[in-house]
This record gives structure tokens, C-alpha cells and sequence, in this order.
């Protein structure tokens, strides 16, 4: 049997309730406020993630071999024409690609939980000519999402020509973080 | 064999006795250094000093009435939990509740009560328990460990005095009596103390039900451990929702991406998912198509292919109802299903969407679904229900009467224009935005699959292909799950241990007998808690065989020396 003296259980239900409504002050204070860290990542070279291989059939059925594309920065777009994010950055994507890709940087779609008829009717629309992957079943996203954390789509990363991950932009792109991320990805090690 | 024992003064005698008295009824498993301890958390104040006050703190802290009100308040704390809709399992309850309580709900969001398991207020709770059973725990293992070592108390002076004693004469000389007593008591694998050097009289002390401390530890422990185990949890697993097309250009990839919805544990990254794929192959639903229960679900079975990492082989699965599909350290669960119908939409510049579009049923029962065609490109959009088994009342009505696909029907209201998808806002794929468009005329259009409406003024076509069928899978991974119920068990062991073991003490003096012939030897015995009853019995057995090997020892080397010897008297009395 507990034999508990009254003064003892008043000063125990006391700091409880003291620490109780610390915690909550803490709660309302912090609720809220969010990260105020940008939507870009980029890796220094040296602590560069290795970029996936892969294989894949892009959405007009073209065989691609992303191993082809070592020796040039590539600036893949993780994309699916049910995004409005991924529509509304297309424009700035097609101006990147007409301004960089004459100097060798290769632009690629990643076009995710989509089909191949929606897709293709959009970058007509668009009028985007580079190439992107048919990945309906996201298994080239998912090979990007081991080596790094995409957590949402659209999701562009820039990958230096060593075929390593320079960085990436979750979210939209504007067009100083691709030219920013591009130049990055020119200094190699 | 004669007593060397020193004569001691009548002051000094009557001290040890006192003392001794005291020693063997001293709480078990503890020291007598201990005693001044075993109040823990007790009425004692604190004193004026910081480091007073510290552990002072730390005391009430580690009391077992701390540790029942904490867990108490965490009862109490997770009952908003099953209350109100949670963030975590349900948001879209909880932006219901936001809509319906415009008022209430920004204050209990303020008090986290609409994701009362990540609060800052319930993991405090969570912390506190966490340190007090801490507290309790590691003291009394090193407890635990100085008990084992320690040996039995010295034997009381008066045995007669403990709640169980008997006494009898025997033959033997005193020192040959505890002999033949020690060798019984150890027989029964009694932890056994004999006199020191410098300590006076014939005598053993027995103590026995070590294991109820070991039962008690391993309970507190298992509870530290369960608590670790859903920390663990908490930690390191993550929740998931995904929904799959049937069909093998519908498969998913379990990224964060991908996910329709995603709930990570604190310490979970996009990288740590389990790096599984898999295809719904076939999905059926069996339903009841007769008698009082016509429509109710029978089965569900979702036939799935599935790839545990990128490369590794195919593998197929049945996932049915509480049956989940576990691949690399996840448990994959079927949770709903619906239909999808597939719909090509052709708008002026040609194709312009083709996919098995997901329904949400608004009826469980008859599976009558709502979903929307996005078809940004040709600048349409319609709105749809699904009927699986279409039926047109007498009133005009049409309506879904069975659940299963029998007579599958969609009804579209086509809209043109800008679908506002050009721009940074995400939206819902089961909503269409009509605010930038315009209703195409007429009444709902009707379809059977195959058909097409042709649409007026050159806007295109929509054409109802067919029905697909899609399932809503949860994907949970607990690494907490399988420690916790080891851990539950342990406990549960660990109770019933220190339920059934008694802590036990057996004490035996032998004195010289009368005129320097043979000796009388008292047995006596306690335990802490005898709520089961029992101990009364065990002593007297042991008593009696105690009593026996001295009679035998008697019988073969004593009888010589005194034939008349009486026989021991084994009745027992209880002491205050």
C-alpha cells in the first residue's frame, strides 16, 4: 500500500501541470512556422552523388541509354503533363534548352505517372523538342529518388559530365537556378 | 563435537539479539545500508541547496506515482487523438472539421490536437514517462545485481519469534545438526550463509525466490523496451497511400514522388523507402448477388507482380483484405478499390488524352463514382459519374444498383476552355477548375462503352473506351512492431514471475542440548508476501526433512550415546 502524504501529490499534480502547459506554450508558439530553406540543393564537387543508370524507351519509343549521355552536363526534368507546376516551367525549360544546348548541354523529360498520348499532345503544344523518357511506372524516378531525396514532381536536377548529381530544384525552375546549377555543374573535379 | 562458542555478556547478547532480529526481517533483495533508501521518492523534502532541489526533483520524479500519473495523462492525452480527425490518417476529415468549425479548429490546431502523436505537449509526456521509468529501472538493476551477491541475514538470536518455527532435540552435536540442515536446505537449492569467523553460535541462514526480482526487472526493462519500440516507430517507419491502375503501364514505384500521400517518421528521408515496384495485374471484387445481403462485398483479391528492388525478379502476390503483400521490410495493404474508366479524348489538333481516368466512389454500396477528364490541350474538361450496373427508374432517375461492373454507364458534362493547369498552383486531379470555362450545351451525355460523343462545334470528341479497375494500397513500415511485442511478452513473463516466486527465508540454530548431550535445533522461516498461501506447507516439509536426516544421523552414529532419544518434534507454530 502507497502511503502518500497530500503535500506530495499536490507538488507532483503541480509540476506536471507546469511542464504540460510548458509544452503546450511551446506548441502554439512553434506551430506554423515553416522552413525557410530555398527549393535548391546543390552539391560541391567531390560530394557529388553518381547519377543512375538506366534504360529506358522514350515517349515516341525511342530506345535511351542515359550512359550515352556521359561527357555532357544534362538537365533532367522529372515532369508529368497532369502537373500544372510542370506546364507552367516548360517554357522556361525550352528556353534553357534552345540557349544551352548548343554549347553541348542536353536536355531530358523524366515524364512520370502520365501517358504517352497526354504527353506528347502537350510538348506539341509546347513545342518542346527535347526528348523525354516514357516512365509511366516511375522506375527511372525511383533509381533518381536512391541516390537522391526528390520528394515532390516537378523535380529538375543538373548532372555534371562525369555523370555525377550537381544538383537539383524541387519544384519549378526559374531560369537563374538552371544557369546557376549549369555553371556549377561545368566545374568538375 | 563441543561448543567453543564464547561466552558473551548479558548487555552485549541482548543487542545482537535485538539486532539479528532486525537483520532477518530486513526488506529482501536489499542491504542493510539499503534500508534508508527504500523510500524513494518519498515525504522527504529538499534541501536548500541546488543540487537539494535536483534531487529532490529527480526523486518525485522516479516515484512510481509519477510514472502512473504520466501514463495516465498519456491515456488521457491520445484520447483527442481517436476523437478528432487526424492529420496523420485522415486530412481530409480535418479540413472537413476546419469548414464545418471555423471557429474551434484554428484553436485546436494551436494545440496540436489535430496531430496529437507528433505534439510537442504529448511527446513531453511521452519524455517524462520515458525518464521515470528510466529513473526506476537502471537503480533497480544495480539493486538487483548487489541482492544476488548479497547473502542471506545473519540468523536471529530467537527463532521462535518469526512467523514460522519449530523445535526440536537431536542427537547430533549443534555444529553436526546445521551441518545435516545445510545440506538439506542447499539440496533444495537454497542460497546458504554460515557463521563468520568472529560470529557466535551453531546456525545457517537460507534464502530462496531470487527469480521474483528477476521477474520484476525483466518487467520494467520489457516496458523501457516497449516504449523504445514505438520510438523506434515513430522514428524510422513511415506511412504511405498510393493508388494503382490496373494494367502494366500503370505500375508504381514506391518513391515519395509518386506517393499520393506520405508520412514519414522524424528521422525518414526520401531515400530510405523501400525501393519496391509493383503492377496490378488483375483486381476482383465478389459480391453477394442474392438474398438479403445482395451487394454486400464477399472478396477482395488484388493479383499484383512485384519487383522488391530495380533488377530483381518478378514475384507475384495475392493481396486480399488483412492479407498484405510484405516486401523488404514493408507490409503493403489493400485498402480500396474503385473504378477507371478510359476515356480518348480527340480536340482540334488531334489526340489529346488517353488513360484509365480513377473514380471515387461517392457510394460504397452501389459504387456510383465521381471523377473528372483533364484534357488541357484540346481545352476540355468533363465531369463524370460512374454507374458500374446503370439503372434508369420509372421516375426518370438513372442510379447504380449493384456494385459490380454488370452494366457499366458514365454520364459526362463536357466544359471548354482554359483549365488553369498553366500555372504554379497544383491542383486536385479528381477536380476540374470550370471558373475559365464554358458548359458545353445540353444535358448530361450519356455512354456505354464504345461510344462516342461527338462534340459540337468542332471542340472534338470523347470516346468511353472501356472500365478499369483500381485498388488503394497502404504501405506501412513499422520497424518498432515486431521489438514491441517481443517486448510485450517479456513483460507479461516478467509479471507473472514476480507474481508466482515468493522470496524466502529459512533460518537454523542448534544449541547445545541438555546437560551438554546432543542439541536442540530450531528451524524458522518468513516470506515478504504470501497472498497465494503455500509458504506454511514448504516450511513444514522442509522442517520435516530437515528433522529427518538429523533423526537418521542420530539413529547411526548417537544412538550409542543416548538410546532413550526422543523424537523431534515437528509441530509447527505460528509467531506473531
Amino acid at each position: 500500500m502507497f502511503k502518500v502524504k497530500r503535500r506530495t501529490v499536490v507538488t507532483t499534480g503541480a509540476g506536471a501541470f507546469v511542464l504540460l502547459v510548458a509544452a503546450l506554450v511551446v506548441t502554439v508558439v512553434t506551430q506554423g512556422k515553416g522552413d525557410a530553406a530555398g527549393n535548391m540543393l546543390t552539391y560541391p564537387a567531390g560530394q557529388r552523388p553518381a547519377a543512375p543508370e538506366f534504360t529506358a524507351t522514350s515517349l515516341t519509343g525511342t530506345p535511351i541509354n542515359f550512359a550515352s549521355y556521359r561527357g555532357k552536363i544534362v538537365v533532367l526534368n522529372v515532369w508529368g503533363s497532369w502537373c500544372p507546376p510542370c506546364r507552367n516551367e516548360s517554357q522556361t525549360l525550352k528556353y534553357l534548352d534552345e540557349q544551352y544546348g548548343p554549347e553541348g548541354v542536353a536536355f531530358l523529360g523524366d515524364d512520370v505517372q502520365d501517358t504517352p498520348t497526354n504527353a506528347l499532345s502537350f510538348l506539341h503544344g509546347a513545342d518542346i523538342t527535347y526528348p523525354s523518357v516514357n516512365d509511366s511506372n516511375e522506375a527511372v524516378l525511383q533509381r533518381l529518388s536512391l541516390a537522391v531525396p526528390i520528394s515532390a514532381t516537378p523535380t529538375t536536377l543538373v548532372i555534371d559530365k562525369t555523370g555525377h548529381i550537381a544538383g537539383m530544384i524541387l519544384g519549378a525552375v526559374t531560369y537563374p537556378q538552371v544557369t546557376t546549377l549549369i555553371q556549377d555543374a561545368g566545374v568538375t573535379q | 563435537m563441543t561448543d567453543v562458542h564464547a561466552p558473551t555478556s548479558k548487555v552485549e547478547s541482548k543487542t545482537e539479539a535485538a539486532d539479528l532480529e532486525g537483520e532477518a526481517t530486513r526488506a529482501f533483495g536489499t542491504g542493510p545500508a539499503e534500508l534508508a533508501e527504500s523510500g524513494s521518492g518519498g515525504t522527504t523534502g529538499p534541501s536548500g541547496t541546488g543540487a537539494g532541489w535536483g534531487r529532490w526533483a529527480w526523486r518525485q520524479l522516479t516515484s512510481m506515482r509519477t510514472a502512473l500519473i504520466l501514463l495516465f495523462l498519456l491515456a488521457l492525452g491520445s484520447v483527442p487523438g481517436s476523437i478528432l480527425p487526424q492529420e496523420g490518417a485522415d486530412p481530409a476529415s480535418v479540413t472537413q472539421y476546419f469548414t464545418s468549425h471555423p471557429t474551434l479548429a484554428p484553436w485546436l490546431n494551436r494545440l496540436g490536437l489535430f496531430n496529437v502523436f507528433a505534439a510537442p505537449w504529448f511527446a513531453a509526456i511521452y519524455l517524462l514517462l520515458f525518464a521515470s521509468l528510466i529513473g526506476c529501472v537502471v537503480p533497480r538493476t544495480f539493486k538487483l545485481v548487489g541482492s544476488a551477491r548479497t547473502p542471506p541475514p545473519r540468523a536471529p538470536r530467537n527463532l521462535a519469534r518469526l512467523p514460522q518455527s519449530v523445535s526440536y532435540p537431536s542427537a547430533l552435536t549443534p555444529g553436526a545438526a546445521v551441518d545435516a540442515a545445510a545440506s538439506v536446505l542447499g539440496g533444495q537449492r537454497f542460497r546458504l550463509r554460515r557463521p563468520a569467523a568472529g560470529d557466535s553460535g551453531q546456525w545457517v541462514a537460507a534464502e530462496k525466490g531470487y527469480l521474483r526480482e528477476v521477474g520484476n526487472l525483466l518487467f520494467h526493462l520489457s516496458l523501457l523496451g516497449v516504449l523504445v519500440s514505438i520510438a523506434l516507430g515513430g522514428l524510422f517507419g513511415y506511412k504511405a497511400d498510393q493508388l494503382v491502375v490496373q494494367g502494366p503501364a500503370n505500375g508504381f514505384s514506391d518513391t515519395a514522388a509518386a506517393l499520393n500521400e506520405f508520412h514519414p517518421g522524424r528521422l525518414v528521408t526520401e531515400s530510405d523507402l523501400a525501393p519496391f515496384s509493383l503492377t496490378l495485374d488483375n483486381f476482383t471484387a465478389s459480391y453477394v448477388d442474392s438474398g438479403q445481403n445482395i451487394g454486400q462485398p464477399a472478396a477482395f483479391n488484388a493479383n499484383v507482380t512485384y519487383h522488391a528492388s530495380p533488377g530483381s525478379p518478378a514475384k507475384n502476390y495475392d493481396i486480399q483484405v488483412n492479407h498484405p503483400l510484405s516486401v523488404d521490410s514493408v507490409k503493403v495493404y489493400l485498402i480500396g478499390h474503385g473504378y477507371a474508366p478510359v476515356f480518348t479524348v480527340t480536340g482540334p489538333d488531334g489526340a489529346a488524352y488517353n488513360e484509365a481516368t480513377p473514380f471515387i466512389p461517392a457510394n460504397s454500396n452501389t459504387m456510383l463514382s465521381d471523377g473528372v477528364v483533364k484534357a488541357p490541350s484540346a481545352s476540355l474538361g468533363f465531369i463524370g459519374v460512374f454507374l458500374p450496373t446503370a439503372y434508369l427508374t420509372t421516375d426518370g432517375t438513372l442510379e447504380s444498383i449493384f456494385p459490380a461492373a454488370n452494366n457499366p454507364m458514365v454520364s459526362l458534362i463536357g466544359y471548354s476552355g482554359n483549365l488553369g493547369m498553366n500555372s504554379d498552383v497544383p491542383q486536385s486531379v479528381y477536380q476540374l477548375d470550370t471558373s475559365q470555362m464554358t458548359k458545353i450545351s445540353g444535358s448530361p451525355h450519356l455512354m456505354a462503352p464504345g461510344q462516342t460523343w461527338k462534340l459540337p462545334g468542332k471542340l472534338g470528341s470523347i470516346t468511353y473506351v472501356g472500365t478499369e479497375q483500381w485498388v488503394s494500397l497502404e504501405i506501412t513500415h513499422d520497424p518498432g512492431q515486431i521489438p514491441a511485442l517481443v517486448c510485450g511478452m517479456l513483460a507479461l513473463a516478467g509479471l507473472l514471475l514476480s507474481f508466482f516466486v515468493r522470496r524466502r527465508r529459512v533460518f537454523v540454530r542448534a544449541e547445545p542440548g541438555p546437560g551438554g548431550v546432543g542439541s536442540i535445533v530450531t528451524v524458522g522461516g518468513l516470506t515478504r508476501t504470501d497472498a497465494s498461501g503455500g509458504f506454511e506447507d514448504e516450511f513444514a516439509t522442509l522442517a520435516a526433512d530437515i528433522a529427518d536426516v538429523s533423526a537418521v544421523d542420530s539413529a547411526a552414529d548417537v544412538s550409542a550415546a543416548d538410546p532413550n532419544q526422543p523424537e523431534p518434534n515437528n509441530q509447527s507454530e505460528t509467531g506473531a
